[in-house]
């Protein structure tokens, strides 16, 4: 009931935050959102293809020209090709060796490694193809360490969970390896190369709210798990008041700081993607911690003789592992976005009045 | 002897149609639309036979109103000469090999050119 309400308010506030062209269709308002994102030495070339889609009669062709728009836009030919390639070879090659590591010391984690090493190597080229870059300002490279420590925490985690108990990482359906290998790429790219919602101008001040947001969170929940007892449940829920404050608080402070709604939302946003991994490695890390497995609810207790792990840890670490992908990494973001909405129209708002009453 | 990357069949195809009229000005939707190729085809190619210096660009002079002004495409000198010779050369290949070994590798050394 909390997350379908969390999706209206979401589904409502990007319709909101994105819908100012009231006469543009939706190709038009992507080919505009894309073209946004291109590097400074493509810009031109985003104009020439925004301009272009005026030309496109019907839904059909319209959507057509958009989604080629986009591919344009994620994979734009790069300046330096050889380098590109380079790039793409050595993170195959690094992708395979991890792989074959993998497939030797934690098997259940495979795939779960060969389709991250390959979303990295994707990115990593894109990422190449997309120079030249500006120089990186100090809060970029502190969001840049945040979210790699954050996703390296969360996979050395659930390393540490298969090579103490092989059963608890085996993913029979391979869905939740190729999730949570998509999830953290994902997260890492948000991290490292933000879309810029807020501006050239605001992009430092979003990224010191959101970094202020996800270690204060972070912080927090460090402190209550280290000071209270584990239990099979961890220290957090998807969405503890902490994480809830911390976006609030992030998105609120941007978006008044920067005089943009945008830069709120990008704030809170970026606040929850950076401290999602470090939740998930967290919460895990204390499970990981208990000497002694029970099961607690009256369904484990029937369902766990017939479900063929072959004791209660895998069986109750495997339950945490997936259901930590699906509601941290998957729910409780979406659900932060939708907070981060709340918190720049408040931020916003409080912005407006304080003008009002100076004025007035 | 240099042996040069052929352009891919898509390259090709749009050397050609810019070349069939060198002097006038493209535009994207209306290249999409001879070739039938898609945007996402289409503008990685223009992109790169701009960065190779084959292909003119220019913004649209004369203002429509209710549109915004197009961005514009033809050959440079170079890219005419890199069409016609990629032309030749298709018209090579796909002729049965009378030509004597000494001229095809003539036509084969080519500034490296390709890879759009």
């Amino acid at each position: 009931m909390f997350i379908a309400l969390a999706l209206v308010v979401l589904a409502a506030g990007l319709l909101w935050l994105f819908g100012g062209q009231s006469d543009a269709d939706a190709p038009a308002r992507i080919v505009a959102a894309a073209v946004s994102q291109l590097p400074a030495h493509r810009r031109d070339w985003g104009r020439a293809m925004a301009a272009e889609l005026t030309h496109f009669h019907g839904r059909a062709r319209r959507w057509q020209f958009a989604a080629g728009v986009l591919r344009v836009v994620l994979f734009p030919p790069p300046r330096r090709r050889n380098r590109a390639l380079l790039v793409a070879a050595a993170g195959l090659m690094a992708a395979a060796a991890a792989t074959v590591a993998a497939a030797s010391e934690v098997p259940g984690l495979a795939v779960f490694v060969a389709v991250l090493g390959l979303l990295l190597s994707g990115y990593a080229m894109a990422v190449t193809s997309r120079s030249p870059r500006a120089r990186p300002t100090a809060p970029r490279v502190m969001v840049g360490v945040v979210a790699l420590g954050g996703v390296a925490a969360a996979v050395a985690t659930v390393v540490r969970i298969a090579a103490a108990h092989p059963a608890a990482t085996t993913d029979g359906t391979h869905v939740f390896s190729i999730l949570f290998a998509l999830m953290l790429t994902g997260y890492l790219a948000f991290a490292l190369t933000p879309p810029r919602l807020g501006g050239h101008a605001n992009s430092d001040t979003v990224l010191w709210w959101a970094l202020a947001g996800a270690l204060a969170s972070g912080v927090i929940w460090t402190a209550a798990a280290l000071t209270m007892p584990p239990t099979a449940m961890g220290v957090i829920g998807y969405l503890s008041p902490v994480a809830a404050a911390a976006t609030l608080a992030a998105s609120a402070g941007a978006s008044v700081a920067a005089r943009s709604r945008r830069a709120g939302v990008q704030a809170g946003l970026l606040t929850g993607i950076l401290a999602a991994p470090l939740h998930f490695a967290l919460d895990l890390t204390t499970i990981l911690q208990l000497h002694h497995y029970t099961l607690s609810s009256a369904y484990d207790v029937a369902a766990y003789p017939h479900s063929g792990y072959p004791d209660v840890a895998s069986y109750i670490l495997s339950d945490a592992v997936a259901g930590e992908i699906v509601s941290g990494l998957v729910l409780y973001p979406l659900t932060l976005l939708a907070l981060a909405l709340l918190g720049a129209v408040a931020g916003t708002g409080v912005h407006r009045l304080a003008a009002r009453r100076t004025t007035g | 002897m240099t042996r040069i990357r052929r352009p891919s069949a898509r390259t090709t195809a749009v050397l050609q149609a810019l070349a069939e009229e060198p002097g006038r000005w493209r535009y994207g939707y209306e290249l999409c639309s001879q070739l039938g190729m898609q945007a996402g085809s289409m503008y990685p190619i223009l992109i790169r036979l701009a960065d190779r210096g084959l292909l003119e660009t220019s913004w649209e002079t004369e203002r429509v109103p209710g549109r915004p002004a197009r961005h514009l495409y033809r050959l440079t000198g170079a890219g005419r000469a890199y069409a016609g010779a990629v032309a030749a050369a298709a018209g090579t290949a796909s002729r049965p090999a009378t030509a004597s070994p000494s001229v095809t590798a003539t036509r084969r050394a080519r500034p490296r050119l390709g890879g759009a």
